[in-house]
Parts: C-alpha cells; structure tokens; sequence
C-alpha cells in the first residue's frame, strides 16, 4: 500500500466522521468543527489522489487547497457570528427547536 | 518506515477528529480540533506539501483555533449560567449516511490514484512555463500568475466574510474588554514577540517567490501578532472603521485590481502581471489585508484603538 493509497483511506475516513459529526451533533459549534473536518478530508483527498509530477508533488492541487484553506476559514468566521447572534437572540446555540428534540 | 509514519499520522487525524466530535466539553472539543489542525500540517509535510503545512499550522489550526475560542467566549459571557451544550440528536441514519459519504470518498480518491497521469494536464504546464515568471515557488506562480483570478477573489471572500460577519454584529454593544495586561512580564514579552511575528511574515511573504511562503501564510503570522496585542489589553476593539483601518483592509484587493486592470489598458489580458515586483507589491498589500481582517475578525470590531499601558 502506498502513501498515496494510505491518506486517500484518512480522507474517507475523515469525510464519514464529519457527516456523522454534522448530522448528530446538537451545539452549532460542533457542526462548524464537523464541516471542517470534511473540508480538511476533501483537501487531502485532491492533494494525495493527484499524485506526484516527476518525483515531485503536483503544484496546482496545492495552489487550490490553500485557497480552499482561506475560504474555509473566512466561511467558519462568518459562520461563528451568526452563531453568537442566534445565541444572543434566542438563548440556544443548536438548530433544534426544542432542547434534545428530533429535526 | 515511511509508511508507519504515515500510519501514525492518519490515526491521529482520525482519533481527533473523533475526540472534537464527540469530545466531552466545548472547549475540549476545541482543543481537540487545534491538534488535528496541527496534526494536518504533519500530513501536509509528509505529502511533500510545505506550503499547506504552514498554511495549515497558521491559519488552520492557529486563526481558526483563535476564533472558535473567542466566540466560545462569548456565549459563555452572554448566559454564563446555561448549560454549554445542547444534546446530541439522535439519528438512526447518521450512522449508514456517514458510512456512505465515507465509501463514495474512498472510491473517488481510489479511482484517481489508479488513473494514468495525461501527459499534458495542468500541473505539467505550470512547471513548463514557471521560468517564465521570474518565480521558483511553483504554489506561488499558480496564485499569483497563472490562476490569480481565484486568488483576487479569494481576498474577496475573505472582506465578504469580514464585512457580513460585522453586519452580524452590528447593533451589539462591544464584548467587555479583556483584563489589561499589568503584570510585569507581559510588557517585555510583548517587545520580544510582536516584532519577531513581523520578522517572521516580512520573511515568509519574500520567501514565497522560491521556497515554501507566501501573502496567506505570513499575513496570518502577522495576524497572530495583532491577536497577541488584543490579548493583553494593548489594542482594543472600538466601533466606527476611521480611514486608517478602512484603507488597509481593502489594500490587498485595490492594489492587485488597479495593476491588473491597468494593464489592461496596454492589451494585455486581464489580471496579466507586468512582472516580478507586481508580484512582490501584491503579495505584500494582501498580507496586511490578511493580516488586518483577521484581526478585526478575532475582535469583533470594525476598528482598533492603542491602550498605552
């Protein structure tokens, strides 16, 4: 098994934690940390599937990941202020309705 | 050997991000996400990617880190009496979704690293014709020249972010200030970091032309500086964005728009650098956007006011 193949299987298994992170987790906070985790999988998924260029890595999925790490950052920032203004206005930091309710 | 440092590596990332899940506490939780931010940039260095291992370290784990906490702060000084944490939903599907998402990531990543390599694709290119720019870094000649579209909308997003989160926070009277740094020792720290934070980004942001470095990664340097300063009472946050804030924040976007555009003028295509100091100029006008945004964002403010101790 090669490196390549060994960090594809870390991003699959990253992807499937953020989406079950994403889909349990009741505080808004653990959401943000569950859809970076599937970012960050989908980051090494492109930079470890696009294999090396001549003994060295390719550029151009790099050059893209660290775009998309920027991007991620500015969406979390964005997204933990409507976290504290949801918190201010109505008491909760969760989607739920009712505490410890289904959907 | 090296496969059983990358073992390491990929079961750390997955008992992290587990434990950030699923971890006991909020602030655990957070703490949990900062090492998998720092346990990313192993990743990245042993892909043979430095420049995601600084970019990862920097801004992953360090501004992203920096920014749960604050906002972590914040609802526990609006309801300090609360409990922290809502319960978990419960979910039959979660698990068989998750297992699902997992597979069609695995068969993706499987499938692209089978494929022959096109002689011809993108990344090919951009090591052919890198010496045409003057640049050895090939990450910094795909953002700068051969892809700079996306990285001026990138800054773009990132003033978008800035400017929608202060919208948020708009009609908020100001988070309480933190405690003043009086203790002795905070002074002399402060003279000793702060300029070495400089040091270090003005020598990442040169750096980027032909080694691992960049505008991204030395203005989050930069930004960890400022965060410092906020900390210990040095800069406050202040409503009203005077000039002096405004025109910074907005430097990295006119800078690299007014040179792309002008050039224009001369028929070259759009967003077409005239050479290498367009490179550098850019680069060090978005840093201190970069810098400045990421700032204002850990504050929570729309400007700054010095404290003299």
């Amino acid at each position: 098994m090669s490196s390549a193949v060994l960090f594809v299987i870390v991003a699959a298994l990253l992807f499937g934690i953020g989406v079950y992170g994403l889909i349990i987790a009741g505080h808004l906070l653990r959401k943000l940390f569950a859809i970076n985790i599937m970012g960050n999988a989908i980051f090494i998924l492109m930079v470890a599937a696009s294999g090396p260029l001549d003994g060295k890595p390719d550029a151009l999925p790099q050059a893209l990941v660290l775009t998309g790490i920027v991007i991620a950052v500015s969406a979390t920032a964005f997204a933990l202020a409507l976290m504290v203004r949801l918190y201010q206005l109505t008491g909760q930091a969760s989607l739920h309705n009712n505490e410890g309710g289904d959907d | 050997m090296n496969l059983a440092v990358d073992s390491l590596i990929g079961l750390g990332l997955v008992a992290l991000a587990w434990q950030a899940i699923s971890g006991r506490s909020l602030f655990r939780g957070i703490v949990m996400f900062v090492v998998f931010g720092l346990t990313m940039a192993l990743a990245w260095a042993r892909m043979g990617a430095p420049d995601l291992a600084l970019a990862e370290a920097a801004i992953g784990a360090g501004v992203t880190g920096a920014l749960m906490l604050v906002a972590l702060r914040r609802l526990v000084q609006l309801h300090p009496d609360q409990p922290a944490e809502p319960k978990r939903a419960r979910s039959r599907l979660a698990l068989p979704i998750a297992l699902l998402a997992a597979s069609l990531v695995a068969v993706i990543g499987l499938g692209a690293v089978s494929v022959d390599r096109e002689p011809g694709r993108a990344g090919v290119a951009v090591m052919d014709n890198l010496a045409e720019t003057g640049l050895s870094n090939p990450i910094t000649g795909v953002l700068l020249v051969f892809r700079n579209l996306d990285t001026l909308l990138e800054v773009a997003v990132l003033l978008a972010a800035f400017l929608a989160a202060l919208a948020v926070f708009r009609d908020q009277e100001q988070a309480p200030a933190p405690p003043r740094g009086d203790l002795p020792l905070v002074g002399a720290l402060l003279a000793i970091i702060v300029p070495l934070t400089i040091l270090v980004s003005v020598h990442l942001l040169l750096a980027g032309s032909h080694e691992p470095g960049g505008a991204f990664q030395a203005g989050a340097v930069l930004a960890a500086g400022g965060v410092l300063l906020i900390l210990a009472g040095r800069l406050q946050p202040a409503s009203g964005m005077p000039l002096a804030t405004a025109l910074p924040l907005v430097l990295g976007l006119l800078v690299f728009s007014v040179i792309g555009l002008a050039m224009m003028l001369t028929g070259a295509p759009l967003l077409a650098l005239p050479g290498l100091w367009a490179v550098y100029l850019i680069e060090a006008a978005m840093m201190i956007s970069i810098a400045l945004t990421l700032v204002l964002l850990f504050a929570g403010a729309s400007g700054l006011r010095r404290e003299r101790p």
